[in-house]
């Protein structure tokens, strides 16, 4: 595979991919298959809410905290204890008022997609300062690789939610918002991992049909499929919908899991296996 | 319904009760961008088209390039190349995902960034990171003649391709997202043919020139293969600033200096 080939005015590198247009369906096909590696297939990544824990204060946080320390000791502990841990945290309220003045003052959608990952990365430092000492780290997009480090010495990985997407934002098919958010960040971090399990965890026990905090007869969904849940979107979703229009392409995750972070224990449930909350799954 | 022992803290926005999943434009909200640097002429230096052609192709458009630099705001984004082919077939043959292949891909371009640096230093060439971005006002300031790699930023985070594993965002949706995000109204890629034909030129030579044709027009046709990255067609649909593409044939002399000039040589795709 290393062999240069001139004769066209260009120099190519035989491969199976010479001189084809890469925007060739057929030639794009060729590069498919069955299967794909899974880099770290055991590990599970958790996602605490930023509106919906975090803006909650104390209150919703230290539990979580002592929770996931518990979890961590258990870890150490080893035997059959939990499953290695991912950390992500969203943005919450300081995430709408941002985009909110963005778009008053005109700001592009790139801009805006710039702006907003701040305030993300401001909740994964109030989530590590907490949790330092029970050996959490923020992980830098430019340290992505020393996740596999971070895991085997047993420490409590944070990583950064907001995908990078900034001014490179595409155009959203519906108005100005960027459609990237932090669940889709979450979601597509642990894809890429081959990570086969996502747990969100919120301040409602799952997903219901329709904004619990507003209809008092919202009904709760303990378990749907990703087909079923596509056919039928409820238009208030706790999740970005990217994460689901994204999922439906996607290779390793097979459950996205939604917990209700002030119900003391539920996380533990949740990586234990439990069908606590609402269990989404891809089949 | 609900266990809210603790109210959430609230800053009251415009946004605060939203949900920021349903689209659209939110509630009493006036949207009107505003374009941060709209006569920057992006330009995409092709990487397979020109870079791998090497100094027989390259030189000639350096040319053009030094000769318009201090008429023109020139922001250069590269291509990959013959590089980039070899590391998505070896990565699909080892059945990475499709992040890892973003990633890997994202070096080439870097590296075609950095040749190019080298051979306009003397004018002023600048290697810039995505995080530079913000500083193009005082380079443009400076006369300098930023060059920077055409792949967005997305690298790991890019979404698992359909029916394949090449990233859907490559160098061609980098340069027009740049170009969106700037307000910049068209972007120019300089390859090695007059645009758009019929059929392949190189291998077709009854292969008709399309001087101009609609975005929506291509995607309509359904083709296989395209001119450039299929998303950049679809985002130009629903972009507010980029509305057009220009595919200009870099090895003819004087029609990338024409193209600068908002003359319409090869092929310009609008959106409508």
């Amino acid at each position: 595979m290393s062999k240069l080939v001139t004769g066209d005015g260009r120099t190519h590198i035989e491969s199976s991919l010479m001189r084809e247009s890469l925007v060739d369906r057929r030639v794009v096909a060729k590069t498919d298959s069955e299967g794909e590696f899974a880099i770290l297939p055991d590990v599970v990544l958790v996602g605490l809410g930023g509106q919906s824990i975090f803006d909650r204060g104390r209150a919703a946080v230290m539990p979580l905290v002592e929770e996931l320390k518990t979890l961590r000791e258990a870890r150490k502990a080893g035997k059959k204890g939990p499953p290695p841990m991912v950390l992500g945290v969203g943005g919450g309220t300081r995430v709408r008022h941002t985009v909110s003045v963005a778009l008053d003052l005109g700001i592009p959608t790139g801009g805006v997609a710039q702006l907003v990952g701040a305030m993300e990365e401001a909740n994964a430092v109030f989530l590590n300062a907490l949790l330092a000492k029970h050996g959490s780290i923020v992980m830098q997009r430019e340290h992505f690789w020393e996740l596999p480090l971070y895991l085997e010495s047993g420490m409590l990985p944070i990583v950064i939610s907001i995908p990078p997407y900034h001014f490179w934002e595409p155009p959203p098919e519906d108005g100005p918002l960027p459609t990237h958010g932090s669940d889709f960040g979450l979601f597509i971090h642990a894809e890429v991992l081959g990570m086969k399990k996502l747990i969100f965890v919120k301040d409602e026990d799952g997903l219901f049909d329709k904004d619990p905090k507003r209809h008092a007869d919202a009904k709760h969904i303990p378990r749907i499929t990703l087909g079923e849940l596509s056919k039928n979107m409820p238009d208030e979703l706790i999740i970005d919908r990217q994460l689901f229009v994204c999922w439906q392409r996607a290779r390793h995750v097979e459950q996205v899991q939604i917990v209700n972070g002030l119900v003391p224990g539920q996380l533990t449930k949740a990586l234990a296996g439990e069908p606590v909350g609402t269990v989404i799954t891809r089949h | 319904m609900h266990s809210s022992k603790h109210e959430r803290r609230r800053i009251s926005s415009k946004l605060a009760d939203a949900t920021l999943t349903t689209g659209g434009t939110p509630d009493g909200l006036d949207y009107s961008p505003v374009a941060m640097m709209p006569d920057v002429r992006v330009l995409k230096i092709g990487g397979q088209s020109v870079m791998d052609r090497g100094r027989e192709a390259l030189f000639p458009i350096l040319e053009e390039v030094t000769a318009a630099k201090d008429k023109h705001k020139l922001l250069l984004c590269c291509g990959g190349g013959t590089r980039a082919r070899h590391i998505y077939s070896v990565a699909s043959d080892l059945e990475l995902p499709t992040g890892v292949l973003a990633a890997l891909g994202g070096y080439v371009p870097r590296q075609n960034a950095r040749m190019l640096q080298m051979l306009l230093a003397k004018h002023g060439g600048l290697f810039i990171l995505h995080d530079d971005f913000e500083k193009l006002p005082l380079y443009f300031r400076l006369g300098c003649i930023p060059i920077m790699t055409g792949m967005p930023p997305f690298g790991y985070w890019e979404k698992p391709t359909q029916g394949g594993r090449i990233p859907e965002h490559r160098t061609d949706a980098g340069v027009f997202l740049t170009a969106e995000v700037l307000g910049a109204k068209r972007a120019i890629f300089v390859k090695d043919e007059n645009g758009l034909y019929t059929d392949d030129p190189k291998k077709n030579k009854n292969a008709q020139h399309i001087p101009r044709i609609t975005a929506k027009e291509l995607l309509e046709r359904d083709l296989p293969d395209l001119v450039v990255e299929r998303v950049v067609l679809e985002y130009m649909q629903r972009s507010r600033f980029c509305t057009e593409i220009q595919i200009v044939n870099g090895l003819e002399k004087g029609q990338l200096t024409r193209a600068l000039e908002g003359e319409d040589v090869g092929t310009v795709i609008t959106r409508e």
